[in-house]
């Protein structure tokens, strides 16, 4: 296996022998630890010295049930700190089957507006990767709805695609790495932190990989692989969240929608309410209600990437039948609905459909949209002005390029107070005042305001929190050092975070994902080597925070969340910085 | 004929929100993805009898509030005695929707739901109860 690096500055690259040291990583594991390791981190974001670093996960490739995220990391331009973010494609599983462990794009060309592309192959012949470089102006400046096809024409339909859009060209902080879905649309993202901007800031467009011919994942224990995965998969099938037709396969993500509404913790109007009154005609009974309609069918959700049977990807029609957008997930119809007071899901697809489009994140920018209409550029609610807004930042004009280097930026050029972030992330999709718990999460996360940086997973991490209240701010804080360790295990393996649903209530489900690993890798972890593993991950990811210059006193969320009672449970965030301190101080 | 008031001067009113599919318990409310109704009951109501009202099996619920604190979980109804209020919102839910642990981890619930999670194995921390 090896590490390729891509050096931007000549377009030269080079197979890497993995050292012993990365041996067992892979995914966020293996891009946090890159990253820590070789990018200094008081460099600029978009300068020379930051790199770029996509991995696999460690069983991505194999047959290994819903385990083809792709890891992306580096220095963010938006919290300024280490990010690490990851999405479903089949990129991921092309790297893996190559024997790239990881892809370190490095350097910087000298000449400013010019593109390229890195078209990664297999060589039979040699028994190894190799990639050439071809010049990528033709594709720049344009939408990605119109250049994937382009893409898929011209280096064929068995193509995985990384890239980013516009935004990225731009250098904007809310720019996303995009990646192929499985209808070859350019809709899967590594979305947060600005890494978008880092790939466009290198003169790398796309990065289109073909694994025709390669070997394969080696697996040292095929026995055991295999049944790891088959517990696994029986699990995922089983579980009421991820079974087939269940609650994700049925309305997606964004069945939450109404329960959030309902708990007072759908963040509104730019995190000024806990309920939106529109909630109900945007949520995931919504949109398969409508689809249903427009359709004349029920249609259940679909796979984001290859191998994946928990299939909650939705694709949103047009009232005339065809094809909107894909996908209307919780956190994106959330970001341009609820909280910019938006109640259509025709408005909200355009929206994202504007995200694919132009290579941006949508929380971030359904978060700045928001902290927009705060300062008055828009009314909460006006959809078709949003649309307006987000083609100000896919063109690039002056207003455009303050909106899509996000919220806080934002909300600084416009004097807006309640600007709901921590590090420079906008908050996702749930109210920290009204869920204690994940507003924890939110200030303490090496990434910045994230909701999937502490996934629940085992019970018995519980005992991690040693003998603490769950519901006291101290409990809350040790189950969330928990949470976050353990979620950053997941993250590494490759698999999606959402198989968390099934293996934190079947057990065997837990053992399956340890045993496909040590399959893979031949090692012997344990059940409770995950939080230790992904303990030793935080910690470098803390590291390089910390060097950066952010350190505890970041770890805080904004202060009108201190102040300012939330309706309709009229809460403010209670929990003392000693609990946000301990998080990490005592990891 | 005046009505008799006195039949009614006890009457609660609750804010019913019914969603996926337990909008067909909705009547001329359900919209396809929910309905939303006003239910008149007598004071002292609670919510079974609301579910009685609707004509709704309490097997067929899933998630449940009222007024905002999560009352209900599938396998998990410590709510059926719970003495509803003039203006409560109830919101009920589909069996097949869901609400991760680390996404109600700290939001409010009714003092029966917080026993009932309390006397759980692991303190209710799983995803799901069934």
């Amino acid at each position: 296996m090896w590490i390729l690096r891509l050096n931007m500055s000549d377009r030269t690259y080079r197979l890497d022998a993995v050292p012993e040291a990365y041996k067992y990583l892979g995914g966020r594991g293996l891009t946090s630890t890159i990253v820590h390791d070789e990018v200094p981190p008081l460099c600029h974001p978009l300068g020379p010295n930051n790199k770029l670093v996509f991995a696999p996960g460690i069983v991505t490739g194999t047959a290994a049930p819903t385990s083809a995220r792709i890891s992306a990391g580096g220095k963010s331009p938006l919290t300024g700190g280490i990010k690490e973010s990851n999405a479903g494609s089949s990129f991921a599983p092309a790297l893996a089957r190559m024997g790239i462990k990881a892809i370190v794009v490095e350097g910087q060309p000298k000449e400013k507006g010019k593109y390229w592309m890195a078209h990664v192959t297999w060589d039979a012949g040699a028994g190894k990767p190799k990639v050439e470089f071809l010049p990528a102006d033709e594709y720049a400046g344009k939408g990605l709805y119109e250049v994937f096809p382009k893409l898929y024409e011209r280096f064929g339909q068995k193509a995985s695609i990384a890239g980013c859009g516009v935004a990225g060209e731009y250098g904007f902080a809310g720019a996303g790495l995009v990646f192929n879905d499985l209808a070859k649309r350019p809709s899967r993202y590594s979305g947060r932190g600005g890494l978008g901007a880092v790939m466009g800031s290198k003169g790398l467009k796309f990065i289109v990989a073909d694994d025709t011919g390669a070997p394969g994942v080696t697996i040292l224990d095929k026995a055991l692989f295999d049944q790891g995965r088959a517990k696994l998969t029986d699990a995922l099938r089983e579980h009421a969240i991820t079974k087939p037709k269940g609650a994700l396969n049925t309305y997606g993500t964004a069945v939450l929608i109404n329960i959030l509404n309902e708990a007072g913790g759908l963040p509104t109007r730019n995190f000024s309410s806990g309920r939106f009154e529109g909630a109900a005609k945007i949520a995931g009974e919504a949109v398969f209600e409508g689809n249903k309609q427009r359709l004349g069918k029920e249609l259940y959700n679909h796979a984001c990437s290859p191998g994946c049977i928990i299939q909650c990807s939705n694709t949103w029609y047009k009232p005339d039948g065809t094809e909107h957008v894909s996908c209307q997930e919780y956190e994106s119809i959330w970001a341009f609905g609820a909280n910019c007071g938006i109640d259509s899901l025709d408005d909200t697809g355009e929206l994202i459909r504007l995200c694919n489009d132009y290579g941006l994140d949508t929380i971030e920018m359904g978060g700045t949209i928001a902290v927009a209409m705060e300062a008055g550029l828009a009314k909460f609610g006006d959809g078709k002005r949003a649309i307006e807004l987000m083609h100000e930042i896919g063109k690039g004009t002056p207003l455009g390029r303050i909106l899509g280097n996000g919220a806080a930026t934002t909300g600084k050029v416009f004097g807006v107070v309640r600007v709901p972030h921590v590090k420079g992330q906008n908050m996702p999709a749930y109210e920290p005042r009204a869920v204690k718990g994940i507003g924890i999460t939110y200030a303490t996360s090496t990434m910045g305001a994230d909701h999937t940086a502490g996934y629940t997973i085992a019970p018995e991490i519980l005992s991690v929190g040693g003998k603490a209240d769950p519901l006291s701010p101290e409990g809350k804080a040790a189950l969330s050092r928990a949470f976050q360790a353990t979620t950053a295990f997941i993250d590494s393996t490759g698999h999606c975070l959402f198989i968390a649903f099934a293996i934190l209530d079947i057990a065997s489900g837990f053992e399956g994902m340890m045993e496909e690993c040590n399959g893979v890798l031949g090692t012997n972890w344990k059940s409770e080597d995950a939080a230790k593993i992904g303990a030793e991950i935080l910690k470098k990811e803390r590291a390089f925070n910390e060097a950066a210059g952010i350190g505890k006193e970041a770890d805080r969320v904004p202060e009108f969340m201190k102040y300012e009672p939330l309706p309709p449970h009229n809460q403010v965030f209670d929990v003392p910085d000693s609990a946000l301190d301990s998080v990490y101080g005592e990891l | 004929m005046l009505p008799d008031v006195s039949l009614y001067q006890h009457d609660i009113t609750v804010d019913v929100w019914l969603y996926g599919s337990l909008a067909r318990y909705g009547g001329d409310a359900n919209e396809g993805s929910f309905a939303h109704l006003e239910v008149h009951l007598p004071a002292g109501s609670t919510l079974a009898d609301l579910l009685a009202h609707l004509g709704m099996p309490t097997e067929e619920r899933g998630i449940t509030f009222i007024s905002g604190q999560l009352s209900a979980m599938p396998g998990l109804q410590p709510d059926l005695d719970h003495v509803l209020r003039d203006g409560d919102r109830v919101g009920l839910f589909d069996p097949k929707s869901m609400w991760p642990f680390q996404y109600r981890h700290g939001a409010m619930m009714t003092e029966e739901m917080a026993a009932a999670l309390a006397a759980q194995e692991d303190h209710g921390l799983h995803h799901t109860y069934t």
